[in-house]
């Protein structure tokens, strides 16, 4: 049986580093760096309390059991993007164990939720090596998973779940989506390093199981290794790192004290493929259509909660949709613009939402003006007497069918007009 | 200026010395941080490191307008109780084939030779009180966590405590008075009330008497018997955890000392490797033989004791064995004070110090680990004169009482006439 768990690690969306307070969005490299996140002697670290409320916050979303107080520790290996040659993380008592998230067909077990710091980031020239100490010190979790994920569907589904609760939360999922992968098809365990976004790890699971599987076809056993993935040749690698388990000597960071966990708030977690699901039952439209407009949506997600009880569903799906292809983010009142056009039967492309966007009054049709058709429907009707169009149905619809033909006019728009001109009369 | 740099030739006390101070001269440990002035911890693998900080408490002291005088002499990284483990060994200001205790020696010779002074020190097993009795001043040790350690470099974090010496508890007071209190950049460092106490009692411990030289002794008992005249109860109590006590303590100074030390990699600060062509592993083990031999002797013990397979057997055996003392003598303490001799012995020659084997100096530390590994206040000052050599006692009491041990201080003070061998006035 396939087993395959992943090891996520995401940046905390923080203004600040964890430990100091140096900004975490510096471009020019070496640029936001101090005595903490360089290291210095003499300096301390100092917790930042965002970073923690916005790790308990996705501990609770992946409905993790959060440790009444947590504490870090020192994580010793030497390597140049390691300014302290330790890294201060978790391992008892971290920011969350014990939780899962579920996805449309199954539920996938996460083992813990830790904070820790970024070391720097490396960067290989052919004669040197340069260190940028910009990301020294930007907050992450690891998110650790059981193996619960048997098929490399399942790993999408629940990849794509994973990022949608962390999006929810204010985490970049679409930045550096950095996983390592335990991949099992028989006894033995493969890791694969530092898979960089999805699409990858999707290739190098697909890989993986095909390689594994031709060694046991072959009558051979899988090495137990850590492997790394070349995204060039969309295969993986054995790493030349010794096998044996490494030593960190892990001690309790005695510059940390314990951080109580209770009265820090926590952000509402959002579930946005559950509320799909609701959407689809409770109004009887399409689930996955819904799925995927709300999955790394908030404003759509939160259109449709401001719209749901106030208009037809399908509509409201498809004013979100329409939001969504032309990337629109429209006030609700322009919402209500919109949804009325739908309403009205139109065909809606860019000019249109444009017009709206811009606060034009609108017609329903391309190039038509309702001023227009406000115009010939006052002419076709001051050459007639009231009583030959006042309540008579033929006349009526004599009358639209002349202005939809000659203006290439909606007939619903039309009729809509021609109502309002003769109620005034 | 000009006697006080003649006098550091021959003692080593400063390791520089500013050009001129028109304020109250503080004098600051080379562990602690002072802005644009070289911060070494008296270690080669620091020379050249200019902190683009001030460490708290010297930012305390200059808003306090105190001035300051020159950063001090010490042991390398605080690893020892003598003075002697640096390039330039510390020498005791009452004769100067003896040693000046250590690890804060300079600051203890600074105290006994400038008569209008402080001294910004710091303890992690004994490095305040055993150099403050040698060269016959007041030391004191606050409570852990009620000065800020942002600045200090660290020896053992959940052990060092940035302290004072002085030649007088008012000076000590003034001195604490400036320095405590919570600072946002440390976080062990929090918003403790600090009390006093006024129980009139003495607990002597069998366990911090045993194994203490005769000649030490006697002079303990006459100012145990002073102090009853002055209305002091005195009580014989055991206290048998205090038996794990050196082990304990080194087993966590050096697992946290070889964590702190991985640091000095030799390409960012003090010592240059500049041999970038070589991979990495070479490059910073090549930077590390720029430690002294008991920095070196600590990181190989100190990654030992926290490797994975004899960990729980030594270092989260130790810190549990810490918990049990403190809870302990805490206890005990909220009825009064413990008193001991400094050091089993008297002051040792420097020559007599160099033939000691190193778990031989290690048991030295028994009496001043105590409150050390628990963090409580103490204090240590001379009792007695003997061949012009001071002799010291230390006297602790519990968490957060630091006023009482400055009381109890001040009433011995007030009786007992200091003697100093140099005498230097106005700078």
């Amino acid at each position: 049986m396939m087993r395959i768990g992943l090891e996520v690690h995401v940046a905390l969306p923080t203004k600040t580093k964890l430990f100091c307070s140096c900004s975490t969005s510096a471009k020019e490299p070496n640029t936001s760096i101090c005595p903490i996140c360089m290291g210095f002697p003499g300096s301390k670290p100092m917790l930042n309390k965002n970073a923690l409320a916005i790790a308990l916050s996705i501990s609770n979303a992946l409905k993790c059991e959060i440790p009444k107080q947590i504490s870090f520790v020192r994580k010793v290996y030497f390597y140049p993007d390691l300014p302290k040659s330790y890294q201060i993380t978790q391992l008892q008592r971290p920011a969350g164990v014990n939780g899962s998230v579920s996805y449309n067909k199954g539920k996938v077990g996460i083992r813990r939720v830790q904070i820790e710091e970024d070391p720097a980031k490396i960067i290989r020239e052919e004669e040197y090596t340069l260190v940028d100490f910009n990301r020294s010190g930007i907050p992450l979790v690891e998110i650790v998973t059981e193996p619960d994920i048997t098929d490399e569907e399942s790993l999408r589904d629940f990849i794509s779940e994973l990022k949608s609760i962390l999006y929810y939360l204010g985490v970049d999922v679409e930045g550096e989506f950095k996983a390592d992968l335990n991949i099992s098809l028989a006894e033995q365990r493969v890791e694969i390093k530092n898979v960089t976004g999805t699409k990858n790890l999707i290739d190098a699971t697909r890989y993986e199981i095909e390689r594994q599987t031709s060694v046991i076809n072959s009558g051979q056993k899988v090495k137990p290794e850590t492997r790394s993935y070349n995204a060039e040749k969309m295969i993986t690698e054995s790493s030349r790192e010794k096998e044996s388990d490494e030593e960190y000597g892990y001690i309790f960071e005695p510059d940390l004290t314990e951080y109580d966990t209770d009265g820090i708030n926590l952000e509402k977690p959002t579930y946005a493929s559950v509320m799909a699901a609701e959407y689809s039952s409770k109004y009887n439209v399409d689930g996955t259509l819904i799925k995927s407009l709300i999955m790394f949506d908030k404003n759509a997600l939160a259109k449709l909660e401001y719209a749901k009880d106030k208009h037809n569903m399908k509509t409201v799906i498809n004013a979100v949709e329409l939001l969504s292809r032309y990337k629109k983010d429209f006030s609700n009142e322009k919402f209500e613009e919109l949804l009325k056009t739908i309403e009205m039967g139109a065909y809606i492309d860019s000019t249109v939402m444009n017009k709206i966007e811009i606060g034009e009054k609108i017609d329903i049709n391309k190039g038509v003006r309702i001023e227009d058709i406000d115009a010939l429907l006052n002419s076709i009707l001051s050459g007639m007497k009231k009583e030959e169009y006042k309540d008579n149905k033929k006349v009526f619809n004599f009358i639209v069918g002349k202005v939809v033909k000659e203006k290439k006019a909606n007939p619903k728009l039309v009729a809509e007009r021609l109502k309002a001109i003769i109620d005034k009369v | 200026m000009q006697e006080l740099k003649k006098i550091n030739g021959e003692l080593n006390a400063f390791s520089n010395i500013s050009t001129s101070v028109d304020k109250f001269p503080f004098s600051v440990k080379d562990n602690i941080c002072v802005k644009n002035v070289e911060t070494t911890a008296s270690s080669k693998i620091l020379k050249g490191y200019i902190p683009p900080f001030n460490a708290t408490v010297v930012e305390r002291m200059l808003e306090k307008k105190f001035g300051f005088l020159g950063k001090t002499n010490m042991d390398e990284f605080g690893f020892g109780s003598f003075g002697t483990n640096n390039e330039n060994v510390a020498r005791n200001p009452f004769n100067n084939e003896y040693v000046a205790g250590g690890s804060s020696s300079g600051a203890a010779i600074a105290t006994s030779i400038l008569k209008y002074h402080v001294a910004i020190a710091e303890s992690t097993g004994g490095s305040i009180a055993t150099p403050a009795a040698f060269c016959g001043v007041t030391g004191f040790v606050p409570t852990y966590g009620t000065v800020s350690r942002y600045g200090l470099i660290d020896y053992a974090n959940s052990l060092d405590k940035i302290g004072i010496m002085a030649r007088s508890i008012d000076d000590v007071k003034i001195t604490y008075d400036t320095i405590k209190g919570p600072d946002r950049y440390d976080a062990t460092c929090t918003d403790n009330k600090i009390g006093n106490h006024d129980n009139k009692k003495i607990f002597i411990i069998d366990q911090m008497l045993d194994g203490v030289e005769e000649n030490v002794r006697s002079h303990f008992d006459n100012f145990i018997s002073k102090m009853e005249n002055e209305g002091y109860a005195i009580e014989e109590k055991s206290v048998d955890v205090l038996d794990k006590a050196i082990a304990s303590y080194y087993i966590v100074a050096m697992a946290e000392a070889s964590t702190n030390l991985a640091k000095y990699t030799g390409f960012k600060y003090g010592f240059k490797n500049e041999q970038y062509g070589h991979g990495y592993n070479r490059f910073f083990t090549e930077a590390r033989n720029e430690f002294g031999k008991e920095a070196k002797r600590r990181i190989v013990l100190g990654t030992l004791v926290r490797s994975a397979s004899v960990k729980d057997k030594y270092y989260i055996k130790a810190l549990k064995i810490r918990r049990i003392m403190l809870n302990e003598l805490n206890k005990l303490l909220s009825g009064g004070f413990i008193a001991s001799p400094v050091m089993p012995m008297l002051t040792p020659r420097i020559d007599d110090s160099e033939k000691l084997n190193p778990v031989e100096v290690y048991k030295m530390d028994k009496l001043t680990i105590p409150p050390n590994l628990c963090g409580l206040p103490h204090v240590s000052f001379p009792i007695a004169y003997r061949d012009s050599m001071p002799i010291g006692v230390q006297v602790m009491t519990s968490q957060f009482n630091d006023y009482a041990i400055m009381d109890f201080a001040k009433i011995w003070e007030e009786k007992f006439e200091y003697k100093y061998r140099y005498n230097i006035g106005e700078l």
